[in-house]
């Protein structure tokens, strides 16, 4: 991204993620930069299994570490490097100036503690308050995420919630210690649309509330185009296309995005005999051919695309950069 | 008050195992069991002699009236005169202690220690520590408790062996006396209830480790040590509970009897031991109906403790 | 056993793979597993060699004199009354494998068979009557079991089999039942339904066979318990009647062992630990190879 005024919250850069298994080294995460500017909603979105997933959770440090490892790369949280830091220093940063929700409200939360508890043990952790003030605390947060009765639901247990309130409550705990990034992993995959819509709305409501920034990873491009002013798209392992959501949408420069949106089941002037979908598997990540990775499917392809890996570069003045050696 | 109800509830449910075990077992053992009459008899009985003892022994009435007249039995806790010439009740009575404080040291500690050790291995999960812990698990699963029994015998109480503790045989009436010989028969408990009880345990906090909830908690900064033994721990409970439980039954009537069949210690075990042989049947049926009434004892107790440890168990 | 799931990352497996064979891949590769496998092949050729007539045929013969130590004749020794210990130790093997095998194989699959059927028809009846009928046997103590049954079918020497079989299988059952009520509720099995596939063929053809995971490492287990259990019956004088096991073996030897004579011991029980030892690893390996979680 050009060096403009607003620095980022999040700077990654070069960032790879390996797996040690015993039949190969997979590299789920390869090179991936990208920036998050305060208070914006960035979108890192792929199809399953594209390393989305895997970079959301690197990020605090997440992932299991035997057999994961951070190979190479910078995750710089306002300037600071978090690659090299220690575990210590990692659980510090964990929930206080970055906070992560999951896609499965149903078991993210611990089923034989109640909700004022878990709660309590964020606000205890990094706040310096009393149980008894840090459960005033979370009866207030509870409200503002419009949860009914909130006092009262400080007993319950997380089997008594609705999987709406329960994400809702994920949220309330993740914003309990006004973090600067807020990282939703496919937060309202495991709900129904009508939910969905509540619980996307309230992320975008609070986000301007409490002026963080958030990293939204998701494979529905719907979702991001209703809450991201701007987009990354991975494929396996790496970034094909970023720049903002409208004109990512409206022209697409990488093949591979232009699949996706052409994909989506929606009303068409003329009726189409079948769906278009985009031919082909995703490579084998122990078995990755030479080149672009999206060589075999791509509807475009010369000899070069095989032989030669395509970098991430700008493809115009505008902020979009596309990995392609024959962009749209 | 609703605990007691919920108790009695479950109590009554049980019934039907109780009457399935008594049914199967009396069935097996008395019904179609040995014809005891010669027992009794002894050489050249008349044919008075026989009918007499017949009738005596009930042998000459349908099934069900058999088998209801066990039923009183069971009730009224008054099961006739063992072989011995005892009654039954007054041999229980001498029993049973015995077999308690035998067996208790074993079970306590072989829980606590198998919980311990599963908990090193979890915690430490694939590393040395872990693969060696499971590798003596797996060696004490593979050993048949009757060799430790004999191992143990040979090595710390034989005089080729370290000759510390007494070969057979029971005296509880002193502290001293009481560990000199409760010591190897608990050795020998410990050592292949570990195998068993650590590979458990492990499993089950392994499981509960990978729950999506710890995710959560680590995501929010929780630390590590605190992760393990607050989130996860309290999920293992239902599992560790349902284990200890179950094994009661188990311990009480399997464990005991070789244990105090080999030792020499008149405990039930022994006690039972030597009515399979003798085909004592008074004693039998009360240790088969004890049995029961212990087995739907634990399934309630079990149901209730469920209660107090997991807040999405309601009592219905 | 450090496998530990990959978040994000899809399962590698080629193209059309079915469990099984991605598990044989798997179990192949285990080396602990696999030298345990060839350690229980060695036993069973033993057992086999037995059975064929090949060997081990003179175990009841009086072939020398009262506890003769280690030789080129009596490679472990004689006993008391001057019989083989090698032979009869072989001979065990075999009755082992025999008794493993029978129970194992019958106790699996009544355990599959009721454990299906209960779980299919969960809260009916049937279920309701297989679930006590498991409760009982469960509740009633082993040994008094297996005497009972001796004593019902008059020291038949089938005894100890049928009552392991008949105790064995609950255990199988109970995770049967759980896992095709778990498993019923998927949608393939209301398409067959709502197809007009009958019951029964739904249960064997689409449901159990899904189960046979949890079926093979039962059955490795029960072959393993029922070896063990056999140890203790006969040397309660429950077990086996006629033949020789290393039950009897260690019975023999208790007098043997205070006298200070070790070899019938050692011989029985190093050689019943060798095989329930690598049959347990065998056991591990297969698991942990059958399991979809693990990668690495």
């Amino acid at each position: 991204m050009p060096g403009q005024a607003p620095v980022p919250v999040l700077r990654v850069r070069d960032l790879s993620v390996e797996f040690v298994t015993e039949e190969g080294v997979i590299r789920a995460v390869d090179r991936v930069s990208f920036d998050v500017l305060p208070n914006e909603t960035l979108g890192i979105v792929g199809e399953s299994g594209c390393g989305k997933t895997v970079t959301g959770l690197s990020i605090l440090r997440l992932i299991p570490m035997p057999p994961g490892r951070i190979a190479s790369g910078s995750i710089e949280l306002n300037g600071r490097d978090l690659v090299p830091l220690p575990n210590r220093e990692i659980e510090d940063i964990r929930g206080r100036d970055i906070s992560m929700i999951f896609q499965e409200p149903m078991t993210a939360l611990n089923p034989v503690f109640t909700i004022g508890s878990q709660m309590a043990d964020v606000l205890c952790r990094h706040r310096d308050l009393t149980r008894r003030q840090a459960r005033e605390v979370a009866a207030g947060l509870l409200a503002k995420v419009n949860i009914p009765e909130p006092a009262s639901r400080l007993d319950d247990y997380p089997h008594q919630l609705s999987g709406g309130m329960r994400q809702r409550v994920m949220i309330a705990m993740a914003l309990s210690c006004n973090p600067q990034l807020l990282i939703a992993d496919e937060p309202t995959t495991a709900l129904d649309v009508t939910t969905q819509a509540q619980v996307l709305q309230q992320i975008s409501a609070l986000q301007v509330e409490f002026r963080m920034a958030v990293i939204l990873v998701t494979h529905d491009l719907g979702v991001v185009a209703e809450t991201c002013k701007r987009a990354v798209v991975m494929y396996c392992g790496s970034i094909v296309e970023a720049g903002d959501v409208a004109s990512l949408f409206s022209r697409p420069r990488h093949p591979y995005t232009a699949g996706l949106l052409a994909s989506i089941p929606r009303l068409r002037a003329e009726r189409l005999a079948e769906l278009p979908v985009i031919p082909g598997r995703v490579p084998d990540l122990l078995n990755l051919p030479a080149g672009c990775r999206f060589a075999d499917r791509c509807p475009r392809v010369q000899d070069r695309c095989r032989v030669e890996r395509p970098p991430l570069a700008a493809a115009d003045a505008g902020g979009r950069l596309v990995a392609c050696h024959y962009p749209l | 008050m609703e605990i007691l109800q919920y108790a009695l509830r479950k109590l009554i449910g049980g019934l039907p195992l109780i009457i399935g075990v008594t049914l199967v077992s009396f069935a097996l053992m008395v019904y179609f069991g040995p014809d005891q009459t010669y027992l009794l008899l002894g050489k050249n009985p008349t044919p008075e002699q026989i009918l007499e003892v017949r009738q005596q022994l009930g042998y000459d009435q349908p099934f069900l009236q058999r088998y209801l007249g066990f039923l009183r039995e069971i009730v009224t806790l008054d099961f006739g005169t063992a072989s011995t010439g005892e009654r039954v009740t007054e041999l229980l009575a001498k029993t049973i202690p015995v077999s308690l404080i035998l067996i208790l040291p074993g079970f306590i500690l072989g829980h606590v220690v198998g919980l311990l050790l599963a908990l090193a291995a979890a915690y430490w999960r694939g590393r040395w520590l872990d693969k060696l812990i499971m590798a003596v698990a797996v060696t004490g699963m593979s050993v048949s408790f009757l060799i430790v029994i004999i191992g143990f015998q040979i090595v710390l109480s034989s005089s080729d062996g370290l000759d510390l503790f007494p070969v057979r045989g029971w005296n509880a009436s002193s502290l001293a006396s009481y560990l000199s010989y409760v010591t190897v028969p608990t050795l020998a408990t410990m050592f292949v209830a570990l195998g068993y009880e650590t590979r458990f345990y492990r499993s089950i906090i392994v499981e509960e480790m990978s729950r999506d909830h710890v995710r959560t908690a680590r995501a929010f900064g929780l630390p590590e040590s605190r992760i393990f033994f607050r989130n996860i721990l309290k999920n293992c409970l239902i599992p560790i509970i349902t284990r200890i439980m179950f094994s009661i039954p188990q311990v009480a009537i399997g464990g005991a009897l070789l244990i105090e069949s080999y030792f020499g210690i008149p405990g039930i075990g022994k006690a039972t031991y030597e009515a399979i042989i003798t085909g004592d049947q008074p004693v039998l049926k009360a240790v088969v109906s004890l049995t029961a009434i212990l087995f739907v004892l634990v399934v309630v107790l079990t149901d209730i403790l469920y209660r107090a440890v997991d807040p999405r168990v309601t009592l219905k | 056993m450090s496998a530990v799931a990959l978040p994000g990352v899809a399962p590698v497996r080629a193209r059309g793979e079915s469990l099984w064979r991605k598990a044989s891949r798997k179990f192949a590769r285990d080396r602990l597993g696999m030298v345990a496998l060839g350690v229980v092949l060695i036993y069973f050729l033993a057992a086999v060699g037995v059975w064929l007539g090949w060997w081990a045929m003179g175990w009841p013969d009086l072939s020398g004199t009262k506890w003769e130590p280690v030789s080129g004749t009596h490679w472990f020794g004689t006993n008391i009354i001057g019989q083989d210990i090698f032979d009869r130790a072989i001979y065990s093997t075999a009755t082992a494998f025999e008794v493993g095998l029978i129970v194992a194989l019958a106790a699996t699959g009544i355990g599959a068979v009721l454990g299906a059927f209960a779980g299919f028809f969960a809260g009916s009846w049937i279920d309701e009557v297989l679930v006590w009928l498991m409760g009982v046997l469960d509740a009633i103590p082993f040994y008094l079991f297996v005497a009972a049954v001796a004593y019902a079918l008059t020291d038949n020497p089938w005894a100890m089999h049928l009552a392991m079989i008949s105790t064995f299988w609950v255990g199988t059952g109970r995770l049967i039942r759980g896992e095709v009520i778990k498993l019923r509720g998927m949608e393939y099995v209301e398409a067959a339904h709502s197809i007009g596939v009958p019951e029964v063929v739904i249960i064997f053809r689409h449901i159990l066979p899904n189960t046979s995971h949890i079926l093979l490492v039962q059955a490795s287990v029960m072959f393993v318990g029922a070896i063990k259990a056999e140890v203790i019956l006969s040397f309660l004088g429950l077990g086996i009647k006629d033949g020789m096991s290393w039950g009897l073996m260690i019975d023999e030897s208790t007098k043997e062992v205070l006298a200070g004579f070790y070899n019938n011991f050692l011989a029985a029980s190093l050689l019943m630990f060798g095989l329930v030892m690598a049959f347990n690893a065998v056991a591990d390996a297969l698991q942990d190879a059958l399991d979809p979680r693990k990668v690495g």
